[in-house]
């Protein structure tokens, strides 16, 4: 870290040592979860869970490793339904549907609700390819309108500049950095209503991480963004409004700079000063 | 969690002794030269096997070679025969053995992989696919020669590329399910969120992604059943004439390797020698030009 950066850190102490982003009001609910639980098998691994992710704002999903955060943002897009004996219980309402209900479209609901994974995914085959592969899963484009729909994804991801000259070349091939954002082209070509961010910049050098962020802070003028991240600057940077949880249950949540400077729990307070965790 | 060991400032055990941990150095050294030294050992042993073969093909093989092995069938000895025949049918046979084969593989291998993992029904063919793996390759020629030859009265052509394709399924069932498997579930899971259904998982991403690893396995597979002839004995069993049909008895190289090396006619083993020489380059071409190919594409 560099001194000027430690010393804002300082300077800004009174906060947990946290920068937080201007109080934004917290908007209606583009996904309202109720009452939602989650089994891996026998074991219980979301209790009753009630939590709204406003239209077209960040939700930041924080707490410590294994306390459900990736669990609820994997059952928002029934990414579970791969895995036998993996199920979920209760309500996480969009458009009046259901998304845990057993009978919903899985495929439709994909391409409403995208995700980006920890690690970047670039399929083997060309940049191109990558963008083109998931739009053809839901729509029949001429190919003016794909050219046309894969520079619009890759500029949104702010990478169109770096790769336009060598679109046809393999993904693979590109920086950690790039193929993550690679990841939210292809996921914003789908045009889904909500992204779900699953640590997208835990396996990324800083300077890409920034540029993550501020796609994540342009991106929520159009998309509702759900983001679980280990990372509390980056919680506190992104999102609107914040969401703790701690085993399975949902602690606490507010928008980002009240749970940043005056959460209700205790364990919130321990959690985002550094006490636990 | 472990603040008791960290509080205490001190590390567990006995204090650091710089002569001891010297001492331990150098007895690491020394298992350390003691085990490359054995593994350079096994490596030049087995190299030295493979050398010797090549050396003794290409010394005596190439004697033999000319443009009539090429150009003629097999004749009686004496005659300046050829090879032709039985390097078309070795080509015919090896080719639609493998067509045959290779499409049953792919889908096993993936079945196993992708559709069912955990079930009983998937463990049996798994078992059954390993075993058939390691058949004798005879077995496989009677089989063919009780469902194939027995019942329709006569050796043929079309058998023997159906035991050649028995052999290549198993081969390709390991290799496609093994491949799949290495597939990191981070990728299959990004083609799924973008709403991907499975097949579309499989063929777009998957396939893509153990391509290298499934077409090495087709290419084992081609280069296993290039120089069997246990199973071509009781299927096409071989032809001294020149045939193309595959409703009749077809030549091959290594059945008549087998016929020629054991003969007493000195042209005729020399023929062998080629025959066999032609077979290993030929097998040895395929691997060049696969990893080629594959580099290319990459």
């Amino acid at each position: 870290m560099s001194t000027t950066m430690q010393e804002a850190k300082m300077a800004d102490n009174s906060h947990g040592g946290v920068q937080v982003r201007s109080a934004t009001a917290i908007g209606a609910a583009r996904i309202a979860i109720s009452d939602l639980d989650f089994y891996y098998g026998a074991h219980k691994a979301l209790k009753a869970i009630n939590l709204n992710l406003p239209d077209k704002q960040v939700t930041g999903m924080i707490g410590p490793s294994g306390c459900g955060k990736s669990t609820l943002l994997r059952v928002l897009n029934r990414m579970y339904d791969l895995y036998p004996g993996q199920r979920a219980e209760g309500k996480a309402m969009m458009d009046g549907q259901n998304i845990v209900d057993p009978a919903t479209d899985l495929n439709a609901l994909r391409a409403r609700i995208g995700m980006v994974f920890q690690k970047p995914t670039p399929f083997p085959m060309s940049i191109y390819e990558n963008i083109a592969f998931g739009v053809k899963l839901h729509e029949k484009l001429s190919k003016a309108a794909m050219d046309e729909r894969v520079e619009w994804s890759l500029s949104r991801a702010a990478l169109w500049g770096e790769v336009k000259d060598r679109l046809n070349s393999p993904a693979m091939g590109m920086s950690g950095g790039q193929q993550q954002r690679l990841c939210i082209a292809r996921t914003i070509a789908v045009r889904p209503e909500v992204i779900l961010l699953d640590e997208p910049t835990s396996a990324l050098d800083p300077i890409s991480t920034l540029k993550i962020e501020e796609l994540i802070d342009e991106l929520k003028n159009d998309f509702t963004i759900a983001i679980v991240t280990h990372n509390m600057q980056q919680a506190a940077r992104c999102a609107d409004q914040v969401a703790f949880f701690y085993l399975g249950e949902m602690v606490e949540v507010g928008p980002a700079e009240q749970i940043f400077t005056a959460p209700k729990e205790k364990r919130t307070q321990e959690y985002v000063t550094g006490r636990f965790g | 969690m472990s603040a008791t060991i960290a509080v205490s400032g001190t590390v567990p055990g006995a204090a650091k002794n710089i002569a001891a941990s010297v001492q331990l150095g150098r007895s690491r050294h020394r298992t350390n030269t003691v085990v490359k030294s054995l593994c350079v050992l096994a490596t030049a042993l087995g190299l030295i096997f493979l050398a010797s073969i090549l050396f003794t093909l290409i010394v005596r093989g190439f004697g033999g070679l000319s443009t009539t092995v090429f150009t003629k069938s097999t004749l009686p000895p004496g005659s300046h025969g050829g090879l032709l025949n039985a390097i078309i049918g070795s080509l015919i046979q090896t080719c639609i053995g493998t067509l045959l084969g290779t499409p049953i593989g792919l889908m096993v291998g993936t079945y196993l992989s992708e559709y069912a993992s955990g079930s009983k029904l998937g463990d049996s063919v798994r078992f059954v696919s390993d075993v058939l793996l390691s058949a004798p390759s005879i077995l496989i020629g009677l089989f063919v020669y009780a469902l194939m030859v027995a019942p329709f009265g006569g050796f043929s052509g079309i058998a023997g590329c159906v035991a050649l394709a028995v052999i290549v399924i198993p081969i390709v069932v390991r290799t496609t399910e093994d491949m799949l498997r290495l597939i990191p579930v981070a990728l299959r899971e990004a083609a799924v969120a973008l709403g991907a259904p499975k097949w579309k998982m499989i063929v777009m991403v998957c396939y893509p992604a153990a391509k290298q690893g499934i077409v090495t396995g087709i290419l084992l597979a081609v280069a296993r059943v290039a120089g069997e002839t246990a199973p071509l004995l009781f299927t096409s069993l071989g032809n001294l004439n020149w045939s193309v049909s595959l409703a009749k008895p077809m030549a091959s190289l290594p059945v008549t390797i087998y016929q020629y090396a054991g003969s007493a006619f000195e042209d005729w083993v020399q023929l062998a020698w080629v025959g066999a020489l032609l077979i290993t380059f030929g097998v040895l071409a395929i691997n060049i030009a696969a990893r080629l190919v594959l580099r290319v594409g990459k």
